[in-house]
């Protein structure tokens, strides 16, 4: 039973919340606003940022550059990431710790870290062209990274434990019964699979999704680092606009496109998970 | 027959799923081995075993000052983040003011904005106002950035807690300072225990804000280091990495402790 009595008076919770209210309305709401201010305001109301981008084929490039490195992004740790999903789900919850660490390590470790790891894993002489170079008796030099399969593959490590957790999620909310159910009929372990656990599973993929590629298309660091000339994301342009060319406006206006497409797939993701879809995913 | 129409299907999850495991572990541990390698080139696994990047870290004021500015300023956001969350949280939770709902979704807003986004306006309102490059406007960034964490970790504390003990002190006439203190705060402490190791890991590894608005003189750690990622790639970067990745491992492995430690309770 929860006590409907407020416990707190109006002033008592007005002077808790202001502290918090001030830092947020400064530090975030006014940032937010100036950007939105600076893309349509030069010396008085204008669209010429806005009309600079719809005409700028650099800009087009960046953008589609951004759409379709983050789909494969996110397509390949939903392949890579459900079966480590559908491992968790299978070993008792005691056993489980382990494994959980191992997911959420790279959760924990700066993306510098990890870019700069990758960058000597796969490297023109990295540990795994020497190994190759190794087995087959000569020198073999696969460019996998400053190209578009670094930035994706540092993208997928940083994504996947997003993608792991919110599928086993709705891996282990299933009801074991129907499982047990459809075992005791003669059901094959892929029918199980494919008819009961995959489907049931949707709601968990679906918010997988959705998290990646909406963390995907922000992404900054990683094709900074991993990434080639040709793989310059939405990010990265804001940051060239701003400080190489110091067209603000421009920058701005980029930003706002950035925000208002990751504004629709958080609503997207809202409705799918309700709204403490994203938070959930905080802890 | 049935045990052999099964197998496939037992194998084929498990490998796929180490697979996985390995792609997630080795970028974050391949960086310890290289860096006790020398310093003339980075190898895994190294040749000979020294400790040379580490001793060129420590006497290189630069990277050491950047490290000495990094955990100032998660100490100052952890302190902050905690001073400002965890009675907003508290008040959140214990009032019915007008606009509770939207204040709850602004404290989750920085959760949702691209951080680019956000370091660009922070760039846009600091740098007209000659407020770039001070420790003081990183900190209030990042705390921005730690916020939702605060709330999250301290919001879930506090649905646990029974209402019924703040009452009974209200009846035993404790004032509503002294319940917050004597009542609340010692219910609350693994929830903003979580919240405060999370704040600090934030800001240690928060990159892209602190790359728009710090300058030479408040340069964190992580800018420094995505700096020389980017001109040139210094072996010592493998002594750094470490370090940082022994620190996030500490603090995340209190942080489970803590979770594990709250389930039990």
């Amino acid at each position: 039973m929860h006590d409907e009595t407020p416990y707190l008076g109006r002033w008592a919770g007005l002077a808790l919340l202001l502290p918090m209210a001030l830092l947020l309305a400064a530090f975030f709401v006014y940032p937010l606003a100036q950007t939105i201010w600076q893309s349509v305001y030069e010396h008085g109301f204008t669209a010429r940022a806005y009309e600079n981008l719809a005409t700028s084929t650099l800009f087009f490039k960046v953008l589609q550059t951004t759409f379709v490195i983050s789909l494969t992004a996110t397509l390949v740790s939903l392949l890579a990431g459900y079966p480590v999903a559908l491992h968790l789900s299978r070993l008792e919850p005691s056993r489980r710790v382990p494994y959980l660490v191992m997911v959420m390590l790279p959760f924990w470790t700066s993306i510098l870290v990890k870019s700069f790891a990758l960058t000597v894993i796969l490297g023109y002489d990295g540990v795994i062209n020497r190994a190759l170079s190794f087995v087959f008796g000569e020198p073999i030099h696969i460019p996998m990274v400053f190209n578009r399969v670094g930035a994706i593959l540092g993208m997928i490590n940083y994504l996947l434990p997003f993608m792991i957790l919110s599928i086993l999620g709705s891996l282990l909310a299933q009801d074991a019964n129907l499982a047990r159910a459809a075992e005791v009929m003669g059901a094959s372990r892929f029918t199980i699979f494919r008819r009961i656990t995959l489907p049931l599973s949707m709601p968990g993929v679906l918010a997988g999704v959705l998290i990646n590629f909406t963390l995907s298309i922000g992404m900054y660091i990683t094709p900074a680092l991993l990434g080639g000339r040709q793989d310059m994301m939405m990010a990265n342009l804001i940051d060239f606009y701003t400080r190489q060319t110091l067209d603000w406006p421009l920058a701005s206006a980029i930003a706002v496109v950035l925000l208002v497409i990751s504004g629709v797939l958080v609503a997207m993701l809202g409705r799918v998970r309700g709204a403490g879809g994203m938070t959930e995913m905080a802890r | 027959m049935n045990f052999l129409r099964t197998l496939p299907g037992a194998l084929v999850v498990p490998l796929a799923a180490w697979i996985t495991y390995l792609f997630l572990m080795v970028p974050s541990l391949i960086v310890i081995p290289i860096s006790f390698g020398g310093a003339g080139e980075l190898e895994f696994p190294p040749r000979v075993w020294t400790l040379d990047l580490y001793r060129q870290f420590f006497n290189d004021p630069t990277w050491w000052g950047s490290l000495m500015e990094s955990l100032k300023v998660a100490a100052l956001v952890t302190v902050l983040t905690t001073v400002l969350g965890v009675p907003a949280a508290y008040a959140l939770q214990r009032t019915n003011l007008p606009g509770r709902a939207v204040l709850n979704g602004l404290a989750m807003g920085p959760l949702l904005v691209p951080v680019i986004v956000l370091a660009l306006g922070l760039y846009l309102q600091l740098a007209p106002i000659g407020f770039l490059n001070r420790t003081a406007t990183v900190v209030l960034a990042h705390t921005m950035l730690a916020i939702p964490f605060m709330m999250v970790s301290v919001g879930a504390a506090l649905r646990h807690l029974d209402p019924a003990y703040e009452q009974v002190a209200l009846i035993m006439g404790a004032g509503r300072v002294r319940i917050f203190f004597r009542v609340v705060l010692p219910q609350l402490r693994a929830g903003i225990a979580a919240g405060a190791l999370f704040a600090f890991l934030i800001s240690l590894d928060e990159v892209i804000v602190a790359y728009f608005i710090t300058g030479p003189e408040t340069m964190t750690l992580p800018v420094k280091m995505y700096s020389a990622l980017r001109w040139e790639v210094s072996p010592v970067i493998a002594a750094v990495s470490t370090l940082l990745t022994v620190i996030s491992l500490v603090f995340a492995l209190g942080l489970m402790w803590l979770e594990r430690r709250d389930r039990n309770a």
